[in-house]
């Protein structure tokens, strides 16, 4: 099972179809002149609702990390009343390991503003927001660049081929962030979008019924807005004809992983980057195909499937299928954004979660405590373990205080520290001797012997 | 980067008579940002963004002078600067110099840049040198983990560093 021909990357050199020296800016007569912007004049002659109808058909699930499906979100908006809707984009890429975005923005970017348009139209939103983060300047000003010709070739503003939404001109803005992590998950998004600190915002309300300006908005990731104009093409069955279909005899409330997906594969490998695969793709065959085996001729030891907030998968667990339900069968808590970070037999499991706990402690945002504390508590006790002076009872308290951190225990408001909770606990779970190895049991002097004189 | 405190009873504003916020600048923002947001609130960010751009860093005059141009209150905007990492506050050098420290330059070695730049140039990360050209930067991933490890420097991203090359980075600078 392999990608036949490359979708997302069709315009973008990516091995085994092209070479990584190659890619270079698609400006927008060569995006038209390869068939770019047809999906949008086929939206643009179906009925909006026909249009979700289709995404969901597809059961595309959102690439940013959550993997909810797109086309369901787009149907919870409530009726038109006449007033603005929004749509944010999250190009707020920031989980470490993941780089893929950037490449869809900073070679093909009228690939996203097409998408974009389509959700627009099918979802009746007048005005969008590319929220990137404030890292990406290179990709900014591309990105700049690329909706000026836009509006210059009625993609949006006054008189464009979307015509008016609710009563306005449609339009299109990119939105610097400033540097923080957490301005990626959507409801922060939002906040910083209004002008505040990027702080998560309690649901429900669910940003498509009150979301960025108390109006209905919808967040979606770049690459999900990028997949949409080849399902529009193509077809929902074309788009279900990749990927890993849902268990035999599951209901069809189960969502499955259909279509291709962008990998971006970092650490201990000969060629790292980003690939595109079908969904259920072997991590080995990503190694070893894609990226060229490991870097120097070691040996894999353990890889991170999706961003470092998805948990590591072990020793034992270099063939698992990358797709959606990693997680259930591998103990991880996910795909995450596909951002693949490989690491050989030589890494220190200690430091690597000390790594990962440090990210964590300095992004929370603070508003909850037990995040703003807890990740910081997990980070100085991995100090400690690395300097050598842990004690086993510090192992306790860490997965402890892992598994009390985070949504899913109920105890914050949003995912982050659950993202400190995975990668903590599973790394500790799964190389618990490296651990050890590392700490000294406790002693327990006993006060008489302190007594004696 | 929630936590900023500062001594509000005791704190004076050093203040020029100069705005920091031109009227040029007003004119342009009130153009091209504000119509782009149902609130001026929304606004910001970008506005910060100007205002840094232009002066390197915001004093908190400036801080003040966009928040009478947002029609908010001076707090609130500093509310907002100080959560976000690339808002200064006091000064910065010239060339700020922003190594990744994530998990993908860590494992391909991020360290031994931190500790060439600060062999070089005599600073700590967060210090700025002495003749204000530059300041050493630790950050959380820059989105470049498959040529790693990766230093940004003001707006350029420079990959596949080695200490080598970002030596020869650092002496091209002026």
């Amino acid at each position: 099972m392999a990608l036949a021909e490359p979708v997302l990357l069709k315009r973008i050199p990516t091995p085994p179809w092209g070479d990584f020296a190659d890619r270079k800016l698609v400006p927008y007569e060569q995006y038209v002149a390869t068939g770019g912007y047809a999906a949008l004049d086929q939206a643009l002659a179906m009925d909006p609702k026909a249009v979700i109808e289709v995404v969901k058909a597809s059961e595309l699930r959102g690439r940013g990390g959550a993997g909810f499906p797109a086309g369901m979100k787009w149907s919870f908006l409530p009726p038109e009343d006449g007033g603005r809707r929004f749509l944010a984009v999250n190009a707020d890429e920031s989980e470490p390991g993941t780089f893929k975005d950037r490449v869809i923005i900073e070679y093909d970017p009228h690939l996203l503003l097409e998408g974009i348009a389509i959700c627009m139209h099918a979802c009746r939103l007048d005005t969008a927001y590319i929220y990137i983060r404030g890292e990406y300047h290179h990709q900014r000003h591309v990105l700049e660049k690329a909706l000026r010709e836009a509006y210059e070739h009625k993609i949006f503003g006054p008189g464009s081929r979307l015509g008016q939404i609710n009563g306005r001109d449609v339009h299109c803005y990119v939105h610097r962030g400033a540097g923080a992590y957490i301005c990626g998950e959507e409801t922060a998004l939002l906040e910083s979008l209004e002008g505040k600190r990027g702080w998560p915002r309690i649901k429900p309300p669910f940003p498509a019924v009150a979301g960025a300006f108390a109006r209905p908005t919808i967040i979606n990731n770049v690459e999900t807005l990028a997949t949409v104009p080849f399902i529009l093409e193509r077809g929902a069955d074309w788009f279900k004809s990749m990927g890993t279909p849902r268990p035999e005899g599951a209901p069809p409330t189960v969502p499955a992983s259909y279509g291709p997906k962008l990998f971006g594969i970092s650490g201990h490998v000969n060629r790292p980057g980003v690939y595109e695969e079908e969904l259920g793709v072997k991590m080995s065959t990503l190694i070893e195909q894609h990226c060229q085996g490991m870097r120097h001729g070691k040996k894999y030891k353990a890889a991170i499937p999706g961003g470092i907030s998805m948990g590591v998968l072990g020793p034992d667990e270099y063939d698992a299928m990358l797709d959606f339900d990693v997680g259930k069968k591998h103990n991880c808590l996910g795909l995450g954004t596909a951002g693949v970070i490989v690491m050989d037999e030589d890494t220190d499991m200690v430091a690597v979660a000390r790594n990962i706990a440090r990210f964590f402690s300095h992004e929370s945002c603070g508003q909850c405590t037990p995040c703003r504390e807890g990740t910081n508590w997990m980070y100085r006790i991995l100090k400690r373990i690395e300097a050598g002076d842990g004690t086993t009872k510090d192992l306790d308290l860490l997965l402890e205080i892992a598994g009390s951190i985070g949504a899913m225990p109920g105890t914050t408001i949003c995912g982050l520290a659950d993202g400190a909770n995975w990668a903590v606990r599973t790394i500790l779970n799964k190389f618990w001797h490296e651990f050890e190895s590392r700490v000294t049991k406790e002693r327990y002097v006993s006060l008489a012997v302190l007594n004696t004189r | 980067m929630a936590w900023i405190t500062k001594n509000s009873a005791t704190m004076q504003i050093d203040r020029r008579e100069e705005p920091y916020l031109s009227e040029a600048l007003k004119a342009k923002l009130e153009q091209e940002v504000i119509p782009r947001f149902p609130t001026r609130q929304a606004a910001t960010l970008p506005v910060l963004h100007a205002l840094q751009e232009e002066h390197g860093w915001l004093p908190y005059q400036a801080i003040e002078e966009a928040a009478e141009f947002l029609q908010l209150p001076a707090s609130r905007v500093l509310d907002t600067a100080t959560f976000y990492e690339e808002f200064w506050l006091k000064p910065k050098g010239r060339y700020v110099i922003w190594i990744c420290q994530s998990l993908s330059c860590e494992l391909l070695g991020n360290r031994q840049l931190v500790e060439a730049v600060q062999r070089k140039l005599g600073i700590g990360p967060g210090q700025t040198t002495d003749d204000g050209r530059f300041t050493l930067m630790n950050v959380e991933c820059l989105g470049s983990c498959g040529t790693a490890p990766c230093a940004l420097i003001n707006e350029k991203l420079h990959e596949n560093l080695t200490v080598e090359n970002l030596d020869r980075v650092l002496d091209s600078l002026e």
